[in-house]
């Protein structure tokens, strides 16, 4: 007897290179895959949802190669294109797509139908138990929850053991509230399945928390598609550093740059002038002189009201204590001097913007975006007009690759 | 003359069964136009709804022709293409001795054509209703095209195409113009339930007009009722799709 969803050893490895016109809109997309889970993250519009269909069979591109595991699904130079059915990729839709005139259990049953009548039940029940859907075998779609919905659109997409999954926007027709806890249940049943997922959203917190592997998209192209900490540390583009929550972007030449190794650091850093302050970044290869971009994340900042003294301890940002000694010397160093001048509640954080003393912009105007818990703003006294000072540390400066 | 005699035993009230002859002409010629309808319009149907194919502008024009065409100029081409003179008339009758014009079988043609663009009409909105989406998710769940037609795409259609269905009966029922011109006005043969209403009036015969007016009405609002009964079963069962 075979298991639900046969447990898989290694990762499914997708290759997809698509080139497709559709009214007006071009999508030209590349990227290769080899993680459980890979996260399709841009803005509405972008082509994420397009590229699930072509990967499934339902849209046929008008140029391109798609490939799972090595066994080509589509490749128009080659004239194949192989029909949904035998693709073994499964789709969960946006809207979960289930059969309204179906039951519960006939919709999950619905593409195992050939599987003789007791496998198919101890089958469904399995699926059933898996997603928690125990008793509700004989609802109809339409008396179920939005949860439930979805919960029975992936068991009816696991009963037919597909290589792949793909979810498109699996949560945004739910409840803000619920979603955290939704979000680990797909990984559990990640976890228990072993099936290969590859799930489309807008959203940069969920693309974070369930993938592994993110390919950002925007205006039908690729943009960067890489480890889910590649594209945070080292956005190759200040659009990706944009879309993926960076609110402090700027463009400085690289003043200093000591490589690994050499004495003074033994990691390595790159000193960058914005014109109207300067920072230490992680090293890269880059020449003094070169122009490059980097950003800083809002919520990666440490603030202190000014005369304070050091920054406050056990924020995590803090250099740890096992570094080597010549690391701990630049405690003082990415420390600028301002005053904020704004600020929003934001519930469990505040929003504080920040002016640099000989900044870009005039009293009134900020720099810096910054993100402080609400109980450090509370503890620290943290508040509009204030002077303060702003210590980024340098692991948290994330120079951006390509054209500056 | 043989079509005289019927009419002149209803006057006199000895015999009714001869007199509902036309209605129950008219029930099986409707019956059989219908499925006939039914058999080629639901495939037209799901074309026009879902596939993209050279033509498609005139195949649907040619399928809506019918309904806007005045029924006798409709009956015109029929008699054209069927007749012992016309393309297909000749064939049939050269190859297999058939003579379709004036029998009760040229009232079918002529009631099928008349009525299968409602059917059409009707089937192809209720398919295009479906949602696409359901369709691929039978798609990569493995199943045949067939199948899904079978299992998704019509049960998800089943009340555009029954109320398609009740339409083109009712006009396969009613049809005068066509059926007139192709099958002629043979009591006992092939006239029909209007046509022999149209007769009877004409040679003021009231009390068989009355009858099959009667008759017919009651017989049609009992198939309409049955119909509706059929659709709204099978609603029911749909009732949590949420339209």
């Amino acid at each position: 007897m075979r298991e639900v969803g046969l447990m898989q050893e290694v990762d499914p490895m997708l290759e997809v290179d698509l080139e497709k016109r559709l009214d007006g809109f071009q999508l030209a997309a590349k990227f290769r895959a080899d993680a459980p889970l890979v996260a399709l993250f841009g803005p509405s519009g972008s082509g994420k949802s397009l590229t699930l269909q072509c990967i499934a069979g339902l849209v046929r591109p008008d140029r391109g190669r798609v490939a799972l595991d090595g066994r080509v699904l589509h490749d128009s130079r080659q004239g194949v294109d192989l029909p949904p059915q035998r693709r073994r990729i499964g789709y969960v839709f946006q809207n979960y797509a289930l059969f309204p005139h179906l039951t519960v259990e006939q919709n999950i049953c619905y593409g195992i139908h050939r599987l003789p009548p007791g496998e198919k039940r101890e089958k469904t029940g399995m699926l059933m138990k898996l997603m928690r859907l125990n008793g509700l075998g004989d609802r109809f779609p339409g008396e179920l929850s939005g949860g439930q919905q979805q919960r029975v659109a992936i068991a009816r997409a696991l009963a037919v053991e597909p290589r792949l999954l793909l979810l498109d926007e699996p949560f945004s027709a739910l409840d803000s509230a619920i979603r955290g806890k939704l979000h680990r249940e797909l990984l559990q049943i990640r976890e228990e399945l072993g099936v290969g997922m590859l799930l489309v959203t807008h959203n940069l917190e969920e693309a974070y928390t369930l993938s592994r592997e993110m390919v950002v998209y925007d205006a039908g192209k690729v943009l960067q598609a890489g480890s889910r900490e590649e594209i945070l540390r080292r956005p190759a583009s200040r659009t990706v550093a944009r879309f993926t929550g960076a609110k402090n972007i700027f463009t400085a030449v690289v003043d200093e740059v000591v490589t690994p190794g050499s004495p003074g650091g033994t990691e390595g850093f790159l000193t960058l002038n914005e014109g109207h302050f300067s920072v230490h970044a992680p090293y890269y290869p880059y020449r003094v002189g070169d122009t490059v971009a980097f950003c800083i994340r809002p919520e990666e900042i440490i603030l202190v009201p000014a005369g304070e003294g050091k920054p406050p301890v056990g924020e995590g940002q803090l250099p740890q204590a096992d570094r080597p000694a010549a690391e701990n010397q630049l405690v003082g160093e990415n420390r600028l001097a301002g005053r904020i001048t704004g600020e929003i509640a934001r519930g469990s954080a505040y929003t504080l913007f920040f002016a640099l003393q000989n900044g870009l912009f005039g009293p009134g105007g900020y720099d810096l975006q910054i993100e402080i818990p609400f109980h450090t703003y509370h503890e620290l006294g943290l508040e509009e007009l204030k002077d303060g000072v702003a210590w980024l540390p340098r692991q948290a400066v994330y120079v951006i690759g390509g054209e500056p | 003359m043989h079509a005289v005699e019927p009419i002149k035993a209803t006057a006199e009230g000895a015999e009714l069964m001869p007199d509902l002859f036309p209605l129950f002409l008219s029930f099986k010629v409707a019956t059989l136009a219908t499925v006939i309808s039914l058999a080629l319009g639901i495939g037209i149907a799901w074309l026009l709804a879902r596939r993209r194919f050279p033509g498609k502008d005139l195949l649907d024009a040619l399928v809506t022709l019918p309904m806007v065409l005045p029924p006798t100029v409709l009956g015109y081409y029929l008699l054209v293409i069927i007749g012992r003179r016309g393309p297909i008339g000749r064939l049939l009758e050269e190859t297999f001795g058939i003579t379709l014009v004036f029998t009760w079988q040229a009232a079918v043609i002529a009631a099928a054509v008349a009525s299968a663009p409602l059917l059409i009409k009707a089937a192809r909105a209720a398919f295009e209703g479906v949602d696409r989406r359901v369709e691929d998710a039978a798609r990569t769940l493995g199943r045949s095209e067939m199948g899904i037609f079978l299992t998704v795409t019509v049960p998800l259609a089943w009340r555009g195409i029954m109320a398609g269905t009740v339409l083109a009966f009712a006009r396969a029922l009613g049809d005068f113009g066509a059926t007139i011109m192709v099958a002629g006005n043979i009591p006992g043969k092939t006239q029909t339930m209007p046509i022999a209403v149209y007769d009877a009036v004409l040679g003021d015969n009231m009390p068989l007009a009355n009858l099959l007016v009667l008759v017919t009405t009651v017989a049609a609002a009992a198939v309409l009722i049955a119909l509706n009964r059929l659709e709204r079963s099978a609603f029911q069962r749909n009732r949590h799709a949420g339209g």
